[in-house]
């Protein structure tokens, strides 16, 4: 009925269907609004990725006894357990204490370093897991582990799942928005849809008015003749249909020409931040040179979190040039310049959320591949390190203003409530209402997950209690 | 006689003369559960064995068979329901229960016949009788009709001549038929099975075959022009095994051959260049390698892949599964993965010299020209060094602590102060010193040096290209590393030692030592006789359904790298079975077989539905009709070139790198000018899409948008997706409004717009259609070049454009 619907009006011309018939069309629509498993405390993600590798005993996990043996080394059995990439032999390296100081925020008390003072303030908001561990000490497969489950390349990413599981609900935006500062360390692996659809795939968006690949008319075309060449296809597409009886997939092929339209119409509104009020950029920091960049992609995700968007992942740091990788040769430039840039765009991010009352709904996460060495990698750097590292949640019933989980006393080792990739992706999936073990696709003759065997950590109900 | 019937036999007899339980376990159970494999630990070859049971317990408890494990799992009373391969006969399971209860007692004398699997798929095929049906001929068609009339089906009416050769040639060149060759098919005055039989061996014999098919394989191969992660390095001679892998489709290499030489062209053909790059097949995956520090856990890797890649695209068994574990629906052992695994370990990394004119393992150009090199290039530094030094302190020397910033800059890095160091970091930027700089301070007489070597270097470039080599594998002689089963799949926690074999599914049996006399270990020449031998019950069953698939769409099993247990899909079992007889008996010709299927009326069809095929196959799967398809992410760019008229159908070599718009190439890793570094030659730029740069870890972003594999693994079918992206990329990325461009410059009337991109006239309506928009784009335009442009990208973005009937 909706189909028929749906294929009369479309002779009407491109725009004047309604969505609802239009859905019905695209009969199989793979994003269509899904239920979870369960209740769900989070209905969007926003995924901030500080890749390149963030110092967990500089940010977010003070280590006393780390700053009182600074200059000293680790014991030899300890320094046995860790490789790293460009310190040559981790028993001859000496252990560096934080540079920064850490200081007590919100009511909570909890310890953040001055690197994020804008983030401090909002302490009660976040939930340290101070206990992330694993064993991949290079970017790309970290990176690839984190996001996807395994260190190669090739298997769906978080958002992928999560938008097969969850489908979007404004079908005119994708359902799962990638923003990066150019460049990335892994390349689009990281944010693919592996053996799932393509339609599950993250979709960049790119900075300016046309956010999308491909979303504006090419040159010289006026948006009038855009329509009618579309209605021209759609003419053609009507005939050729007609010709064969009746075919899904011909129908689901005339819906995406609308779906296109529709999203040429509708992302350059979402991304258009012009009617937002000064305050409101303010608070993001676009009025400061400085924070302008990463407090955009922070707007831009709150707009389409509102906008129904389902899951977006904001990357932080490039390949070249930004980058919190150059920690290996200075940790203080690298750590100032990359915190500088993103502090206070995430704790406007958190402020505005909750003033927009989406901070109930959305989960946000701050996290990376890695943290970096208690040690020091030469005269100013700290390297790579895999072995305890920390990440934060916030948002959706989280609560926050603690911390989960420990590292040793030297921040070497998670110790006390160690979590893995895995733990932490079935975590973020049962926020979701998405039970790991179920959310399943058949492939290769197995039921693929994203945890596959593992995420038997899972730690939700220490979240949001 | 067959296995089959000795084992009925047996129970036949067994039953009437007293069958024993221990006979029972021997043929249904002992494949898996012997002293050897032992799958879930349990053992069931002597009666402490069944006593003491496995994992999950005592298997047999004497004397109470509701009680024992064994007698629950095989009467599917309790989990996991055994043999996994299917429930035994009602005779067999009362046997055990009375074994059981009259006290398990053991006879080991009266065992005889060989342990057995029934699985459907580890039974060599014989061929059935074709199914006799009234009125038709086509064995194939044979049996078709005979599961269309099992489920009330009428078959669809053949489709027209016009149809037919644009499924034919999109099908077997991933291209459309042009205008000339449509009217000329539709107007052969030759019956419709002489005129068919006519174009199919055409569209064979052309080299665009083997551009299409050996596609296919490719994506099978998990093929690839780089290594992947970060720095994703180019494999720069990759394309070798590419163009390998082509040519074999041309030449209609026999399958077995074509086999044989991918696992094993290194010890079997060990003379032979061009069976050899065959062994490209281990080379043209992501490079595990990749990660440093982690040496054992990157060639455990490399090999876990190999024993992936190969079971599955070869024999259609997802062996991979036992890596950590037993398999969990196939009687595949986890110690089946490291016997596969062994095979693989002695393997390391080779270059195939394409011809033997140079001294072995030695390009001699090559070699030259990098010793020549190096001499220019120290000539040139100790040209360069002396201004740059002055360069760069004349620079320096502006800043206020200018002596302490050249004194850091001086001091080697390694003996630098920390504080010199940041010296250095802080002014890095002011002390580069650009080659115009050098070049404009220099004196006559070394500018004339310059001059000279510049000269030196670019005559060194003259006769410059790929190596004539090929990357491919020989083993490191005739004693392999050992091989150890790692306990839940951790390379870290080694268990027992494992020797090449067999699977056990298939008949088990392990692999010889090599001859003395050779210095490879022959694991791999075993492995590669053993599948491609007549008899393995999967090879050539997999292989026909492949070709099978790609014809149809879907597979006569529809999971064609799964014939395990779980491959309960089957829509056909008689017709697959007799084609993989017909195949092996053609000597493994895939032309053949290409041949057999096309003339059958089955695959001449109409796409359009037959009355009552929806409700009752919504899927198709007995193929009352042919399936509908879309092009694919390569035939929707190539027949644009084709329609465009620019396609450029230049075969083979070096991967072609085509120019994209910066927001395309947004997200590459790296410097773009490095990662992707465009063909200079504009030509180059139409060729086909086989032959375009695969990078790992970037997709061309049309492909990655319609579907094509990213290399990563084995892809054995690909998505067919429908999405918005997908529209927006085919209307508005800079090729498709270029070729729109082209298109309307080669093609400006309405009638010349059709026939290129659909290869027919307009009807009459479409023609007035086409003119009244080109008339209302022009006034919104103001130009006829701009409306044709806009013609020609609505026909390229049409359904008619983008699907096969």
């Amino acid at each position: 009925m909706n189909r028929r619907n749906f294929l009369l009006k479309t002779g009407a011309g491109f725009g004047a269907v309604a969505l609802a018939d239009l859905l019905a069309a695209a009969s199989s629509n793979p994003l269509a609004s899904k239920q979870p498993h369960q209740a769900a405390k989070a209905k969007a993600v926003i995924y901030l990725f500080m890749h390149g590798g963030v110092s967990h005993v500089d940010t977010f996990d003070y280590k006393p006894e780390l700053q009182k043996r600074s200059g000293q080394p680790l014991s030899v059995e300890l320094a046995k357990t860790i490789k790293t990439s460009f310190i040559h032999d981790p028993t001859k390296a000496i252990l560096r204490g934080s540079p920064w100081e850490f200081k007590p925020g919100g009511r909570s008390g909890l310890l953040v370093s001055d690197l994020y003072p804008h983030l401090r303030e909002r302490a009660d908001d976040l939930a340290v897991i101070r206990s992330c561990h694993s064993n991949i000490f290079d970017h790309a497969p970290a990176i690839y582990h984190v996001s996807s489950g395994s260190q190669f390349p090739g298997r769906p990413c978080l958002g992928s799942w999560v938008t097969y599981g969850l489908g979007t609900e404004n079908q005119n935006l994708p359902a799962f928005v990638v923003m990066s500062d150019g460049s990335t360390k892994s390349g689009p692996p990281a944010y693919s849809a592996g053996f799932l659809p393509a339609v599950y795939q993250g979709t960049v968006f790119r900075g300016g008015e046309n956010p999308i690949l491909h979303l504006r008319n090419p040159v010289g075309v006026t948006d009038d003749a855009q329509k009618a060449t579309l209605d021209f296809v759609n003419q053609l597409d009507q005939r050729h249909l007609a010709a064969r009886g009746e075919d899904s997939t011909l129908e689901a092929r005339i819906a995406a020409y609308e779906l296109a339209y529709r999203m040429q119409a509708e992302a350059p509104e979402a991304v258009d931040l012009a009617g937002e009020s000064e305050a409101t950029k303010k608070l993001y920091g676009i009025d400061d040179p400085k924070t302008e960049d990463f407090g955009r992609k922070c707007l831009l995700a709150r707009r389409l979190v509102e906008r129904g968007v389902r899951f977006i992942q904001l990357y932080s740091g490039t390949n070249v040039g930004d980058d919190w990788d150059d920690a290996h040769n200075d940790l203080i430039g690298s750590h100032v310049k990359m915190a500088g840039k993103t502090d206070k765009p995430i704790a406007g991010l958190l402020a505005d959320l909750e003033a927009h009352g989406l901070l109930d709904s959305t989960l946000v996460i701050w996290g990376g591949e890695f943290g970096r060495t208690p040690l020091a990698q030469g005269a100013n750097g700290r390297d790579h390190h895999p072995y305890g590292f920390s990440m934060w949640m916030a948002g959706a019933g989280v609560q926050g203003g603690r911390a989960i989980g420990a590292t040793d006393d030297f921040g070497v080792h998670a110790a006390e409530e160690k979590v893995d990739a895995h733990d932490v992706n079935a975590t973020i999936l049962r926020l979701l209402g998405l039970d790991h073990e179920r959310l399943t696709y058949l492939y290769q003759g197995r039921d693929q997950s994203l945890t596959d065997v593992h995420g038997q950590g899972e730690f939700t109900a220490k979240l949001v209690s | 006689m067959p296995r089959r019937v000795a084992a009925l036999l047996l129970l036949v007899v067994g039953s009437a003369f007293g069958a024993t339980g221990p006979e029972v376990l021997h043929t249904r159970c002992l494949q898996c559960h012997n002293a050897d494999t032992a799958m879930s630990e349990l053992r069931l070859d002597s009666r402490d064995g069944a006593l003491a049971g496995g994992k999950r317990g005592a298997a047999v408890v004497p004397g109470s068979p509701d009680s024992s494990l064994l007698f629950r799992a095989v009467s599917h009373q309790a989990e996991p329901h055994m043999p996994p391969t299917g429930k035994l006969d009602a005779a067999e399971i009362a046997v055990l229960r009375d074994w059981i209860a009259a006290g398990a007692k053991w006879d080991a004398a009266a065992i005889s016949a060989a342990p057995r699997s029934e699985w459907w798929a580890f039974q060599a095929p014989e061929a059935p009788a074709v199914p006799e049906v009234a009125g038709v001929s086509h064995p194939v068609d044979a049996f078709v009709a005979a599961k269309l009339a099992e489920q009330g089906l009428q078959p669809a009416p053949p489709a027209d001549r016009r149809t037919l050769i644009r499924r034919a040639t999109f099908d077997l060149h991933g291209l459309p038929a042009s205008y000339d060759e449509t009217k000329a098919f539709e107007s052969d005055p030759a019956g419709d099975d002489e005129a068919w039989k006519a174009l199919v061996e055409k569209l064979l014999a052309s080299e665009r075959y083997g551009e299409k098919w050996g596609r296919h394989w490719l994506d099978l191969v998990r093929y690839g022009d780089t290594s992947g992660f970060e720095q994703d390095p180019y494999n720069l001679e990759a394309w070798r095994y590419r163009d390998y892998v082509i040519d074999s489709f041309n030449q209609d290499k026999p399958y077995d051959r074509f086999v044989k030489e991918q696992l094993a062209g290194d010890e079997i053909w060990p003379e032979d260049p061009a069976a050899r790059t065959g062994t490209g097949y281990y080379r043209v995956n992501a490079n595990r390698d990749m990660l440093f520090k982690v040496e054992e856990q990157n060639r455990y890797e490399k090999l876990a892949d190999y024993v992936d890649t190969t079971s599955k695209v070869f024999l259609a068994l997802t062996v991979g599964c036992a890596r950590c574990h037993d398999h969990k629906f196939d009687p595949i052992p986890q110690k089946d993965f490291y016997r596969m695994q062994a095979i693989f370990a002695p393997a390391v990394n080779d270059r195939v010299f394409l011809e033997y004119n140079s001294a072995r393992f030695y390009d001699l150009a090559w070699n030259t020209r990098d010793f020549k090199l190096r001499n220019i290039a120290d000539h040139l530094r100790a040209i360069y060094r002396p201004y740059e030094k002055k360069l760069r302190d004349e620079k320096l020397r502006t800043l206020p602590d200018g002596a302490q910033v050249i004194e850091a800059f001086e001091t080697a890095k390694e003996k630098r102060s920390p504080e010199q160091e940041e010296l250095v970091t802080e002014n890095e930027e002011l002390a580069k010193v650009g080659d115009d700089e050098v070049r404009a301070a220099m004196s006559a007489s070394d500018a004339e040096q310059l001059d000279a070597l510049e000269r030196r270097l670019v005559s060194l470039f003259k006769g410059y290209g790929p190596p004539n080599m090929a990357p491919g594998v020989i083993d490191v002689g005739r004693e392999s590393p050992r091989t150890y089963l790692a306990i839940r799949g951790n390379p870290e926690a080694p268990g027992e030692e494992v020797g090449p074999g067999y699977l056990t599914a298939l008949g088990g049996g392990d692999i010889p030592d090599p001859p003395l006399h050779v210095q490879t270990t022959y694991r791999r020449k075993h492995l590669a006789e053993w599948i491609a031998r007549p008899e393995n019950p999967l090879t050539a069953r997999v292989m026909v359904n492949r070709i099978w698939q790609f014809h149809f769409g879907e597979g006569l099993v529809e999971t064609p790298s799964d014939f395990g247990t779980r491959a309960t899909r089957v829509s056909n079992r008689e017709l697959l079975d007799w084609l993989a007889v017909q195949f092996v008996e053609s000597g493994w010709s895939v032309k053949a077989m290409h041949r057999l299927i096309m003339s059958s009326e089955t695959y001449r069809r109409s796409s359009v539905a037959p009355a009552g095929a929806a409700e009752k196959d919504p899927a198709n799967r007995y193929l009352s009709h042919f399936n509908r398809r879309r092009l694919q992410a390569e035939e929707i760019r190539d027949a644009t070139l084709f329609a465009s008229g620019k396609l450029n159908l230049e075969m083979g070599g070096e991967p072609v790198v085509v120019p994209l718009d910066q927001e395309e190439l947004y997200g590459i890793t790296g410097t773009p000018s490095d990662r992707w570094v465009v063909t200079w030659d504009p030509k180059q730029h139409t060729r086909r899409s086989v032959y375009l740069l695969q990078r790992r870890a970037f997709q061309h972003p049309m492909f990655q948008v319609f579907d094509a594999p990213d290399g990563m693994t084995t892809c054995e079918r690909r998505n067919e997706s429908t999405t918005a992206p997908q529209s927006l990329t085919l209307l508005n990325s800079r090729f498709m409004v270029d070729q729109s461009q082209a298109l309307a410059d080669e093609a400006p009337t309405v009638e010349q717009a059709w026939r290129m991109s659909f290869g027919r006239d307009p009807r009459p309506e479409e023609k007035a259609a086409a003119q009244s928009f080109l008339s209302a784009q022009q006034k919104r335009l103001g130009d006829a070049e701009r409306a044709r442009a806009e013609l020609a990208r609505s026909l390229l973005n049409s359904n008619e454009f983008l699907y096969v009937d």
